[in-house]
């Protein structure tokens, strides 16, 4: 009786523990493996369209002072002239000082590094399986594109913040570059030169160009002609190419009229603004990127930090008429009072704001500087004044004027209308510029005082905030292509690429 | 009364005269110091097979099949009595007294029981009275000083908390270190807070590969055995317990500047920064009284000044604060202890039952924290045919903490808000005289302080909008143990057991739309839900063999299946139209819904034999071949294996003679066990696939590469060396172990870096060999035991030594730490500080330069990092004591660390001075650099961020701590008293949990994560509480 038992007992043993062999296989649900991304095109395309989630809308390293691609832009502003940032605010004071970005160790460097080359690898996957995945050819090609562009637009950046300006050393060593996609025994690459990021840049944008022809973009994130325009024209703006520049930016604002004066102070957080090229609409429930609008808007009372003030001497280079005067103020809130408040980027009710990325105001101007660099005052001046009409400033006469101050001109043109949108620390690595940061004082060195009015109502003078680093945090001064402007290479490349100095 | 000296029981005879010349011998077996009855006592008729068990009031009738016989008594903890019987004697009292030595006492170990003397393992156990009593709701915290070479930590102390534990050393570097908790014969996988400390017959800790490897894939990083509390047989047992007390906070918090000495302060910092920029003297005075004010938004000297602190720098006469708020006694609540448990267990010839319920309410020190749990448990078994036994364990628990953000910089956090803002702005809104603002019904209003400076966390005001937020996890947990168990033969037995742990686990996190951080957006609600169910199913068969009263054989074979499904969903909401609405169905904006869920299985196959000869010579061996889903289908088997020898010298002849010497066994053991135990963020359970994770973009599907295959990947190998001695003394008057063991984790589960550039920062690797070393030793004394008196001593002492032996590459930085061959894995590598110039007054950190000149530098970032130290103790361990003097008994547990470092960010956070101006700083920024004053640690004071707070080894702080975890104070109402009101017991008690802290650094809980980095976390709470234990 026993025996018969164990005999029952044994046969459901064994066929118990052979069901449970098979569970040993399990599979994921928030993840795909590589095999089905690499099987269509529409299944290739999730990954473009993770990639541009994951550049615009994650806050790199996790860290809320990185809210995706727009970080970028505030560190390249904080380190500019125009912002004075309140140092006892969150996350850019280091930066502001220019003791962050110079330090290998720092995360930020990190973060920024690693996010950019994942995306880079991305891109790098779909080009080298696009051609071999099934669907339809047209998707294939228009796919190709993007991530080919997607791709130029990033070593863009890299070659603009990692190294000092293309006009002074084409041959610097800067940054990697990879084409191919990462495999479990890539190692690193070396860094390449300025010349060598440029060459690629070039010839992802130029064949990006061609296989998009024709193509009707469905929302204003998705890289078109246009944008490929704008992307050439920067990248001709950097190297000196002054007439493809021209060209190439002429071609890229066709499409988008400068925005009627009352659009300017509605908030630049709306990605249907007629002179917005390319844009990512942010949404409640994808709304990462938003949260740099709690740095860069300094008067909604939802903005978490409003650390990005405007310096005083940037308020005086505006004209009166000009629609962009108006947006400015002294903060009369308690404990803010005296900043200037320039009301540029504001939140939308929500919480959200729109993310621009490239506007025809710029493109008019990349126009202007390239006809300028190129000595033709009246081309330069007209695509000058263009803007300047559509924003009621006063316009550039050029009668006379010298090539040297119309690209002044147009240089302090691009500070006033591209303020908050990073170019700022770009432009002063491009142009081998110092950086100008100057005390707000009258004559005898006494703060200057400013009218406000507070809350309460009442009116009191307070002293006007300006820049509070106004040299290196060693006591130097600021100097042109200071080693303090560029981004770090991250001591973890350092240490874990073997081939980099090679 | 008779007493005699060197006995181990007394015998009182009593003569009754009534049962004579029958063969039935009856008695009572009672505790030799306090009398009580001893239940479950085992009474053996000439050494047999089958004893008999005293009942609750510990007596016992066994039935003689001769005139004469040997009656052997014990009973677990005791020593055992032997007395010779005659037929028809009268009833017997027999008095056993406490075993001085646990060195005979039965542990259980991997699947099975085992007496502890004569194994070859490395085994502590913990017995009930040391944990059963404690004023934590988490038994984790209850083992700290316990058990030697068991590092427990507990970095947050918010009630409901867990430590973190590590035996001996941390094992891995990417991959888990934390032990295998198993409950009642099953890996536990069910929430530790389920638990219910009170319900806990004894605990084991297996530290060797013969102990623990029997678990295999799971065993790597040691195991930690549970057994909860069984029924005996006899009268029904009733068991009451009631505590109640307070709680605080252990240690205070840092010392922080007065209100003048701030603004005095401030003064300087500003007056500094106007004359750097260039301003005269009296400008920058003038500059530096004018700014100080609108700076920090408020004045608490009121209208009348103006400018309270003068050109001079000093506070205007006659000045002062009109008010002078504690934000952090604002932000603490008086704590309440509350504890109640009622147990019933019994059993019959065929069945026991434990059935047991209980209540704790533990809250926290700051606002809005707590831990709550109702639990039950019902333990039974059952002999439903002479060779077939079933058992059945349930306990359920329904827990609710109150979890307010209690780690991190966040503005919200409990623990930092208080401590960050100073007490010149005020908590309720203030006029310019200082009187309160009220509201139109009289009330004070909270002051939300938009006017505060960043550093002072404008627009927050816990104290204020903590009561209407909350941040709730309920958990509900059941966990069934259940089991069949056949006896084939009288030497093979076969058990099927099915085991299942299922927790549901919700929160709910709501910011108020009326005041507060979120109240511009309307308030935000989220709520999440995940549940586990996780289930193991084993069937063992052992076959116990005993030939000749020689050879002992005891060989197991088993099978096992486990299965683990989590899932989880989680949204969340903004926007509430209406107040006092918690749900998310009343906020009117979705913001985010998402979900997934997962399986882990494990298959195994094991096997054990254990062999002795005549008690003296001991061999173990085991083998376990385990599948994991976690590894591809090609590298998914592992096989573990281990083998042990011990050798009982105190039995053998020669050494009989020798009286001092009462036990003395020397034991090896050796094995591999495995780990394949990846975090999520370290490639979870798909460590091996090139995987794209989901990341949907405006509506449209998306994915990024979230890693690189390893196809081959497989276990991480863990090779536990141990070789130690057990030992007793003077009739075990002194007794204990000492071991040594070596464990070398090989074939690292590694994230090995990988340069940025290539778009991934880590692949998953086998690569890596990390050795832990130590020793341990375990030492009890009992200097006094008689009648009255019994004083036990126990020190246990464990130094652990952790190196590096093996990296892919020659060195990997991670984070505040470096990681080289020949250094830990917790090796702080920082800038070190190189003391304040003292001509500038400047900041300093050491850089070696490119020819190796080591100098020093005001420019933080050309510092260059030097190994500083590591955050790992040299010695940790605790001395426990007890005291028993007739009815009263005094106890208490002390747990020290010795040795390591802690970074301490939170004290950074009070010295960044005037370049955070509107935050708490600490009196330490005082002594700053002056031309005056040049031996200093802090430079100069300004307005500008020297990099003075970046971190360097500037703040590490010695982490050698000590800690009272627990003192107890008892009183066992003597029985006649208790007969009139029909108790069988009574005690009253008064019990104090982390009564006294002994450490360096004042402000910083000593216990912080094991990695030394501090990170605002809430500190450990002191409880005293007085409780009355009845039994009936």
């Amino acid at each position: 009786m026993k025996t018969y038992k164990s005999y029952i007992y044994f046969a459901a043993l064994v066929f118990g523990l052979s069901a449970c062999n098979k569970q040993l296989n399990t599979a994921p649900t928030n993840a795909v493996p590589e095999e089905i991304v690499l099987r269509s095109v529409a299944n290739l395309n999730t990954l473009y369209e993770g990639s541009w989630r994951a550049l615009m809308d994650d806050f790199y390293s996790d860290i809320y002072g990185n809210p995706g691609f727009k970080t970028i832009a505030l560190v390249s502003e904080a380190m500019g002239d125009d912002v004075a940032l309140i140092t006892t605010k969150y996350s850019y004071a280091p930066v502001y000082r220019f003791t962050q970005m110079v330090d290998k160790t720092q995360s930020r460097n990190n973060a920024i590094w690693n996010q950019l080359y994942k995306i880079i690898n991305s891109t790098n996957i779909i080009i080298a399986n696009v051609d071999n995945v099934t669907g339809d050819a047209t998707a294939k090609q228009v796919l190709k594109a993007q991530a080919l562009a997607l791709r130029a637009h990033l070593y863009l950046t890299i070659a603009s913040f990692y190294q000092f300006s293309y006009l002074k050393d084409p041959l610097a060593k800067t940054a990697p570059i990879y084409t191919t996609p990462t495999t479990d025994t890539t190692r690193g690459n070396p860094k390449a030169t300025l010349k060598d990021i440029y060459t690629q840049v070039f010839a992802d944008l130029l064949q990006a160009k061609g296989l998009l022809d024709g193509y009707q973009r469905t929302a204003k994130y998705k890289i078109n002609k246009d944008v490929v325009n704008g992307l050439l024209a920067r990248a001709y703006l950097n190297t000196g190419q002054w007439l493809s520049a021209a060209a190439a930016a002429d071609e890229a604002l066709k499409n988008y009229p400068l925005m009627p004066p009352a659009d300017y102070t509605k908030g630049f957080n709306d990605v249907n603004n007629s002179e917005w090229i390319w844009g990512h609409p942010e949404i409640p429930s994808q709304s990462d990127g938003s949260y740099s609008f709690n740095f860069l808007d300094v008067s909604s009372p939802v903005s978490g930090y409003y650390s990005f003030m405007a310096d005083p001497f940037f308020g005086e280079l505006f004209d009166n008429g000009d629609i962009r005067k108006t947006l400015f103020s002294w903060d009369n809130n308690p404990g803010r009072e005296g900043n200037l408040q320039y009301k540029k980027f504001r939140f939308r009710d929500d919480e959200t704001g729109d993310l621009v990325l490239m506007r025809s105001a710029e493109a008019y101007l990349i126009k202007a500087e390239g006809y300028a660099r190129e000595n033709n005052i009246t081309e330069g001046a007209a695509a000058l004044n263009a803007l300047r009409t559509a924003r009621g400033a006063i316009t550039f006469d050029p009668t006379g004027a010298t090539q040297q101050q119309l690209i002044d001109a147009i240089l302090v043109e691009r500070r006033k209308e591209l303020w908050g949108e990073g170019f700022a620390l770009a432009d002063i690595i491009r142009n081998q510029l110092p950086v100008v940061r100057k005390p707000y004082v009258d004559g005898s060195g006494n703060d200057r005082k400013v009218t406000i009015t507070t809350p309460d109502g009442v009116t009191k003078q307070v002293p006007a905030k300006y820049h509070t680093a106004l040299k290196f945090a060693d006591g130097t001064p600021f100097v042109a292509n200071s080693p303090n402007y560029l981004f770090t290479i991250p001591q973890t490349e350092e240490q874990n690429n073997p081939n980099l100095f090679n | 009364m008779l007493q005699k000296q060197g006995l181990l029981a007394l015998i009182l005879l009593f003569s009754s005269g009534l049962f004579a010349q029958t063969k039935l011998i009856r008695g009572v077996v009672l505790g030799a110091e306090n009398k009580q009855p001893l239940e479950g006592a085992t009474v053996v008729v000439n050494k047999s097979e089958h004893p008999v068990v005293t009942n609750s009031q510990g007596r016992f009738e066994v039935e003689l099949t001769q005139d004469k016989a040997l009656l052997t008594i014990s009973f677990v903890g005791r020593e055992s009595y032997e007395t010779e019987v005659k037929a028809g004697q009268p009833d017997l009292t027999i008095l056993l007294k406490a075993s001085n030595s646990t060195l005979e006492e039965v542990v259980a170990v991997a699947y099975t029981t085992v007496k502890r003397s004569g194994y070859p393992g490395a085994v502590t156990s913990i017995s009930s009275d040391k944990i059963n009593n404690r004023l934590t709701p988490n038994i984790t915290n209850a083992l700290q000083g316990l058990a030697p070479g068991i590092q427990t930590t507990s970095a947050n102390g918010q009630p409901g908390n867990s430590s973190t534990i590590r035996i001996r050393g941390v094992g891995s570097i990417n991959a888990s270190s934390a032990p295998l908790f198993v409950v009642d014969g099953a890996p536990y996988e069910g929430d530790i807070n389920a638990l219910d400390p009170a319900d806990i017959a004894a605990i084991s800790i297996l530290k060797d590969a013969t102990a623990a490897n029997l678990y295999g894939s799971r065993a790597a990083n040691g195991v930690i055995i549970i057994t909860t509390k069984q029924g005996k047989k006899g009268d029904a047992v009733i068991n009451a317990t009631l505590n109640q007390g307070w709680g605080s906070r252990a240690v205070k918090d840092y010392d922080k500047l007065g209100t003048d000495q701030y603004f005095e302060l401030y003064w300087e910092a500003l007056r500094n920064k106007a004359l750097s920029n260039g301003q005269t003297d009296a400008q920058a005075a003038a500059t530096a009284s004018s700014a100080l004010v609108s700076n920090l938004g408020i004045n608490p000297y009121g209208a009348a000044y103006p400018e309270p602190v003068g050109h001079d720098g000093k506070l205007v006469a006659s000045a002062k604060p009109l008010w002078n708020d504690d934000w952090e006694k604002g932000m603490h609540q008086s704590a309440k202890y509350t504890q109640a448990q009622l147990s019933f267990s019994g059993g019959s010839e065929r069945s026991t039952y434990y059935v047991g319920g209980g209540y704790t309410n533990n809250d926290g020190a700051f606002l809005s924290s707590g831990f709550k749990r109702y639990n039950f448990r019902s333990n039974l078994t059952l002999q439903a045919k002479p060779w077939l036994k079933v058992g059945l364990n349930i306990n359920g628990a329904s827990t609710s903490q109150d979890y307010p953000t209690s780690s991190d910089s966040k503005q919200a956090n409990v623990v930092l808000f208080g401590r960050t803002i100073p007490g010149f702005y005020p908590i309720y809104q203030r006029n310019a005289d200082g009187s309160y603002k009220l509201d139109n019904i009289g009330q004070r209003q909270f002051d939300y302080g938009a006017y505060r400076p960043n550093a002072a966390l404008p627009k927050y005001n816990l104290i204020g909008s903590m009561p209407l937020n909350r941040s709730r996890n309920t958990n509900e947990n059941v966990s069934t143990r259940t089991y069949l168990e056949a006896a084939i033969t009288k030497a093979l037995k076969i058990k099927t057991s099915f085991n299942l742990d299922y927790t549901n686990l919700n929160s709910l996190y709501y910011t108020n739309p009326l005041l507060g951080e979120d109240a511009a957006i309307g308030g935000t609600v989220q709520k999440n839900s995940n549940r586990f169910l996780a289930y193991t199913w084993n069937n063992i068969a052992t076959y116990d063999l005993d030939i000749a009263s020689a050879h002992h054989i005891n060989l197991l074979a088993g099978h096992e299946y486990y299965y683990l499904n989590s899932s989880g969903l989680s949204g969340n909401r903004q926007n509430f139209a209406l107040p006092y609405l918690y749900e998310p169905v009343a906020a009117s904006q979705l913001m985010d819904f998402t979900g997934t869920s997962d399986n882990y299985t494990k298959l195994s196959f094991f096997g054990q034999g254990q062999y002795n000869y005549l008690g003296k010579y001991f061999f173990t061996a085991s083998v376990r071949r385990d599948g994991s889903s976690r590894f591809s289908p090609d590298s998914r088997w592992g096989t573990f294996w281990s083998t042990g020898a011990s050798w009982r010298i105190s039995e053998e002849e020669f050494l009989k003679p020798v009286n001092w010497l009462s036990a003395l066994t020397i034991k090896t053991s050796y094995g591999a066990s495995g780990n394949d135990n990846l975090s999520t963020t370290n490639g979870g359970y798909y460590a091996y696939l090139p995987l794209y994770s989901i990341e949907n973009n405006l509506g449209n599907g998306g994915v990024v590469p979230s890693r690189l295959p390893t196809p081959g990947l497989k276990w991480e190998t863990n090779l536990n060396f141990n070789t130690g001695v057990d030992f007793g003394f003077l009739k075990n008057r002194i007794y204990g172990s000492f071991n040594y063991y070596r464990r070398t984790s090989k074939d690292l589960l590694y994230s090995k870096p990988l340069a940025g550039s290539t778009g991934f920062t880590a692949i998953s690797a086998n690569i890596g060999e990390l050795r832990n070393t130590g020793v341990e030793l375990e030492l009890n004394v009992v200097p006094v035991s008689n009648n009255d008196w019994r004083w036990l001593v126990g020190i246990n002492v464990a130094h652990n030594k952790n190196e590096i032996t093996s990296l892919p590459q020659k060195e990997i930085i991670s984070g505040t730490k470096k990681l080289m061959v020949g250094t830990s894995v917790y090796d702080f590598f920082l800038r070190q500080w190189a003391g304040v110039d003292a001509a500038t007054g400047n900041p300093m950190w050491y850089r070696t330069t490119a020819d190796g000149k080591k100098e020093t530098t005001s420019t933080y970032s050309q510092g260059t990092q030097y190994y500083t130290g590591s955050a790992l103790p040299d010695v940790t361990g605790g001395i426990t004591s007890s005291l028993t003097y007739k009815q009263v008994e005094l106890s208490f547990v002390f747990a020290y660390s010795l040795g390591g470092k802690v970074l301490d960010a939170d004290y950074i956070s009070l010295l960044t001075g005037a370049v955070n101006p509107g935050r708490n700083w600490s009196p330490e920024l005082l002594s700053h650099w002056t031309p005056d004053h040049t031996n200093t640690n802090v430079p100069r004071f300004t307005t500008d961020d020297l990099g003075f707070t970046s971190t360097s080894s500037r703040f590490l702080y010695d982490a050698t701590y000590a800690r009272l975890k627990q003192l107890s104070l008892g009183y066992n109402i003597p029985e006649k008293l208790l007969g009139r009101i029909g108790f069988k017991s009574a005690k009253v008690y008064g019990l104090a949990e982390n009564l006294l802290t002994f450490y360096g650094h004042k402000g910083m809980d000593p216990e912080q994560a094991v990695d030394g980095t501090t990170y605002y976390q809430y500190p450990q709470m002191k409880t005293i509480s007085v409780g009355v234990q009845i039994g009936l």
